[in-house]
Protein backbone atom coordinates (compact mmCIF):
# COMPACT_ATOMS: atom_id res chain seq x y z
CA UNK A 1 0.00 0.00 0.00
CA UNK A 2 2.49 2.28 0.20
CA UNK A 3 3.03 3.33 -3.46
CA UNK A 4 -0.76 4.44 -2.80
CA UNK A 5 -0.01 6.63 -0.29
CA UNK A 6 1.92 9.65 -2.10
CA UNK A 7 3.87 11.78 -0.85
CA UNK A 8 2.59 15.53 -0.33
CA UNK A 9 5.84 17.84 0.65
CA UNK A 10 6.89 20.87 -1.51
CA UNK A 11 3.45 21.13 -2.88
CA UNK A 12 0.86 22.13 0.21
CA UNK A 13 1.15 22.30 3.81
CA UNK A 14 -2.82 22.18 3.78
CA UNK A 15 -2.61 18.63 2.29
CA UNK A 16 -5.24 19.56 -0.08
CA UNK A 17 -4.80 16.51 -2.37
CA UNK A 18 -4.64 14.08 0.72
CA UNK A 19 -8.18 15.49 2.21
CA UNK A 20 -9.64 15.31 -1.30
CA UNK A 21 -8.73 11.66 -2.02
CA UNK A 22 -9.94 11.11 1.65
CA UNK A 23 -13.00 12.71 0.41
CA UNK A 24 -13.17 10.51 -1.95
CA UNK A 25 -13.26 7.41 0.01
CA UNK A 26 -15.92 9.17 2.65
CA UNK A 27 -18.18 9.17 -0.43
CA UNK A 28 -17.46 5.70 -1.43
CA UNK A 29 -18.40 4.18 2.26
CA UNK A 30 -21.35 6.50 2.20
CA UNK A 31 -22.29 4.79 -0.96
CA UNK A 32 -21.65 1.56 0.24
CA UNK A 33 -24.21 2.38 3.32
CA UNK A 34 -26.71 3.06 1.33
CA UNK A 35 -26.00 -0.16 -0.78
CA UNK A 36 -26.24 -2.26 2.11
CA UNK A 37 -29.59 -0.91 2.84
CA UNK A 38 -31.27 -1.42 -0.83
CA UNK A 39 -30.01 -4.97 -0.48
CA UNK A 40 -31.88 -5.58 3.01
CA UNK A 41 -34.26 -3.54 1.81
CA UNK A 42 -35.09 -5.98 -1.53
CA UNK A 43 -34.20 -9.35 0.66
CA UNK A 44 -36.89 -7.78 3.05
CA UNK A 45 -39.66 -6.94 0.93
CA UNK A 46 -39.20 -9.51 -1.45
CA UNK A 47 -38.33 -7.50 -4.90
CA UNK A 48 -35.76 -8.59 -6.56
CA UNK A 49 -34.94 -5.30 -8.55
CA UNK A 50 -33.93 -3.70 -5.09
CA UNK A 51 -31.45 -6.22 -4.53
CA UNK A 52 -29.98 -6.33 -8.09
CA UNK A 53 -30.02 -2.49 -7.20
CA UNK A 54 -28.08 -2.85 -4.35
CA UNK A 55 -25.69 -5.45 -5.88
CA UNK A 56 -24.59 -2.39 -8.62
CA UNK A 57 -24.34 -0.18 -6.26
CA UNK A 58 -21.90 -1.91 -4.11
CA UNK A 59 -19.93 -2.21 -7.61
CA UNK A 60 -20.40 1.81 -7.54
CA UNK A 61 -18.93 2.05 -4.20
CA UNK A 62 -16.22 0.18 -5.22
CA UNK A 63 -15.48 2.36 -8.50
CA UNK A 64 -16.01 5.73 -6.41
CA UNK A 65 -12.94 3.88 -3.83
CA UNK A 66 -10.57 2.94 -6.50
CA UNK A 67 -10.96 6.56 -8.25
CA UNK A 68 -10.39 7.80 -4.39
CA UNK A 69 -6.86 5.52 -5.25
CA UNK A 70 -6.93 7.30 -8.44
CA UNK A 71 -6.92 10.76 -7.53
CA UNK A 72 -4.34 9.92 -4.82
CA UNK A 73 -2.03 9.04 -7.41
CA UNK A 74 -2.70 12.18 -9.80
CA UNK A 75 -2.35 14.59 -6.63
CA UNK A 76 0.70 12.53 -5.22
CA UNK A 77 3.29 14.40 -7.21
CA UNK A 78 4.19 17.78 -8.35
CA UNK A 79 3.03 18.65 -11.90
CA UNK A 80 0.47 15.81 -11.78
CA UNK A 81 -2.70 16.16 -12.86
CA UNK A 82 -4.91 18.74 -10.98
CA UNK A 83 -8.72 18.83 -12.30
CA UNK A 84 -10.40 15.68 -12.00
CA UNK A 85 -12.15 14.53 -15.09
CA UNK A 86 -15.52 15.65 -15.45
CA UNK A 87 -17.05 11.76 -16.30
CA UNK A 88 -16.15 10.30 -12.55
CA UNK A 89 -18.19 13.03 -11.15
CA UNK A 90 -21.25 12.80 -13.95
CA UNK A 91 -20.91 9.00 -13.01
CA UNK A 92 -21.16 9.91 -9.12
CA UNK A 93 -24.30 11.97 -9.27
CA UNK A 94 -26.03 9.90 -11.77
CA UNK A 95 -25.45 7.48 -9.06
CA UNK A 96 -27.08 9.16 -6.67
CA UNK A 97 -29.90 10.07 -8.96
CA UNK A 98 -30.14 6.05 -9.56
CA UNK A 99 -30.42 5.18 -6.00
CA UNK A 100 -32.94 8.00 -5.13
CA UNK A 101 -35.24 7.00 -8.01
CA UNK A 102 -34.72 3.24 -6.96
CA UNK A 103 -35.58 4.24 -3.27
CA UNK A 104 -38.60 6.13 -4.14
CA UNK A 105 -39.94 3.10 -6.18
CA UNK A 106 -39.63 0.41 -3.79
CA UNK A 107 -41.05 2.93 -1.14
CA UNK A 108 -44.00 3.43 -3.11
CA UNK A 109 -44.67 -0.39 -4.13
CA UNK A 110 -43.79 -1.64 -0.63
CA UNK A 111 -46.31 1.01 0.62
CA UNK A 112 -49.25 -0.03 -1.72
CA UNK A 113 -49.11 -3.85 -1.03
CA UNK B 1 -11.81 10.30 -22.75
CA UNK B 2 -12.96 13.78 -24.34
CA UNK B 3 -13.56 16.57 -21.84
CA UNK B 4 -16.27 18.90 -22.12
CA UNK B 5 -15.38 22.43 -24.06
CA UNK B 6 -16.02 24.47 -21.10
CA UNK B 7 -12.96 23.31 -19.07
CA UNK B 8 -10.49 24.86 -21.71
CA UNK B 9 -12.41 28.07 -21.57
CA UNK B 10 -10.63 30.92 -19.73
CA UNK B 11 -7.91 30.30 -17.31
CA UNK B 12 -6.83 27.34 -14.92
CA UNK B 13 -7.67 28.49 -11.39
CA UNK B 14 -5.16 27.73 -8.23
CA UNK B 15 -5.34 24.16 -8.11
CA UNK B 16 -6.33 24.50 -4.63
CA UNK B 17 -9.60 25.88 -5.60
CA UNK B 18 -10.38 23.05 -8.14
CA UNK B 19 -9.64 20.35 -5.13
CA UNK B 20 -11.44 22.30 -2.84
CA UNK B 21 -14.83 22.59 -5.29
CA UNK B 22 -14.09 19.05 -6.04
CA UNK B 23 -14.86 18.20 -2.17
CA UNK B 24 -17.44 20.13 -1.88
CA UNK B 25 -19.02 18.44 -4.60
CA UNK B 26 -18.28 15.30 -2.71
CA UNK B 27 -19.58 16.55 0.12
CA UNK B 28 -22.87 17.18 -1.40
CA UNK B 29 -22.73 13.72 -2.56
CA UNK B 30 -22.35 12.23 0.83
CA UNK B 31 -25.51 15.08 1.92
CA UNK B 32 -27.42 13.46 -0.73
CA UNK B 33 -26.83 9.70 -0.06
CA UNK B 34 -27.14 10.23 3.88
CA UNK B 35 -30.57 11.95 3.22
CA UNK B 36 -32.03 8.94 0.98
CA UNK B 37 -30.56 6.46 3.93
CA UNK B 38 -32.57 8.66 6.40
CA UNK B 39 -35.63 8.08 4.05
CA UNK B 40 -35.34 4.46 3.52
CA UNK B 41 -34.23 3.49 7.50
CA UNK B 42 -37.50 6.06 8.35
CA UNK B 43 -39.86 3.83 6.26
CA UNK B 44 -38.07 0.33 7.44
CA UNK B 45 -38.04 1.19 11.22
CA UNK B 46 -40.57 3.64 11.68
CA UNK B 47 -43.63 0.93 11.75
CA UNK B 48 -44.74 2.36 15.49
CA UNK B 49 -44.91 5.98 15.11
CA UNK B 50 -47.52 8.47 13.52
CA UNK B 51 -49.79 7.54 11.15
CA UNK B 52 -48.11 5.79 8.13
CA UNK B 53 -49.38 7.79 5.55
CA UNK B 54 -47.31 10.62 6.70
CA UNK B 55 -44.07 8.08 6.95
CA UNK B 56 -44.50 6.97 3.62
CA UNK B 57 -44.23 10.90 2.45
CA UNK B 58 -41.94 11.57 4.23
CA UNK B 59 -39.74 9.00 3.23
CA UNK B 60 -40.85 9.30 -0.36
CA UNK B 61 -39.98 13.25 0.46
CA UNK B 62 -36.07 12.84 1.97
CA UNK B 63 -35.26 10.39 -1.37
CA UNK B 64 -36.78 13.09 -3.98
CA UNK B 65 -34.94 15.60 -2.01
CA UNK B 66 -31.85 13.20 -2.50
CA UNK B 67 -32.34 12.55 -6.33
CA UNK B 68 -32.11 16.78 -6.68
CA UNK B 69 -29.64 17.19 -5.02
CA UNK B 70 -27.57 14.75 -6.00
CA UNK B 71 -28.06 16.29 -9.59
CA UNK B 72 -27.86 19.78 -8.25
CA UNK B 73 -24.23 18.48 -6.77
CA UNK B 74 -22.96 17.97 -10.74
CA UNK B 75 -24.63 21.47 -12.18
CA UNK B 76 -22.97 23.19 -9.09
CA UNK B 77 -19.43 21.93 -9.49
CA UNK B 78 -19.85 23.03 -13.52
CA UNK B 79 -20.92 26.49 -12.58
CA UNK B 80 -18.21 26.88 -9.44
CA UNK B 81 -15.67 25.22 -12.17
CA UNK B 82 -16.52 27.98 -14.80
CA UNK B 83 -16.93 30.63 -12.77
CA UNK B 84 -13.67 30.68 -11.19
CA UNK B 85 -12.10 30.26 -14.78
CA UNK B 86 -13.02 33.03 -15.73
CA UNK B 87 -11.98 35.06 -12.35
CA UNK B 88 -16.50 35.69 -11.74
CA UNK B 89 -18.11 35.55 -8.23
CA UNK B 90 -19.25 31.88 -7.66
CA UNK B 91 -22.67 31.76 -8.09
CA UNK B 92 -25.15 32.02 -5.53
CA UNK B 93 -27.33 28.36 -4.62
CA UNK B 94 -30.48 28.35 -2.63
CA UNK B 95 -29.53 24.96 -2.06
CA UNK B 96 -28.15 25.41 1.50
CA UNK B 97 -31.03 27.28 2.62
CA UNK B 98 -33.76 24.81 0.86
CA UNK B 99 -31.37 21.60 2.37
CA UNK B 100 -32.12 23.47 5.88
CA UNK B 101 -35.30 24.06 5.86
CA UNK B 102 -35.89 20.19 4.42
CA UNK B 103 -34.05 19.09 7.38
CA UNK B 104 -35.66 21.25 10.20
CA UNK B 105 -39.21 20.50 8.66
CA UNK B 106 -38.20 16.98 8.50
CA UNK B 107 -36.85 16.32 11.74
CA UNK B 108 -39.65 18.79 13.76
CA UNK B 109 -42.18 16.32 12.30
CA UNK B 110 -40.83 12.92 13.21
CA UNK B 111 -40.37 14.50 16.74
CA UNK B 112 -43.96 14.94 16.88
CA UNK B 113 -44.88 11.97 15.45
CA UNK B 114 -42.45 10.14 18.23
CA UNK B 115 -44.10 11.90 21.16
CA UNK B 116 -47.86 11.92 19.62
CA UNK B 117 -47.27 8.22 19.10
Amino acid sequence: MSSVVPSYEGRDPGLQPERTALSWSRTALAIAVNALLVLRSGFVSDQPALAVLGVLLFAAAAAAAAYGVVRARELGHEGGVVMPSAWPLLAVAAVVLLAAVGGVASIVVEAGR
Amino acid sequence: MAQPRWRSEGEDPDYRFTLANERTFLAWIRTALALLAGGVLLFEFASTIGPRVLVVVLAVGLAVVAAVLGGLSYVRWRANEIAMRHGRALPYSIAVPVLAAVALLGAATIAVMILLG
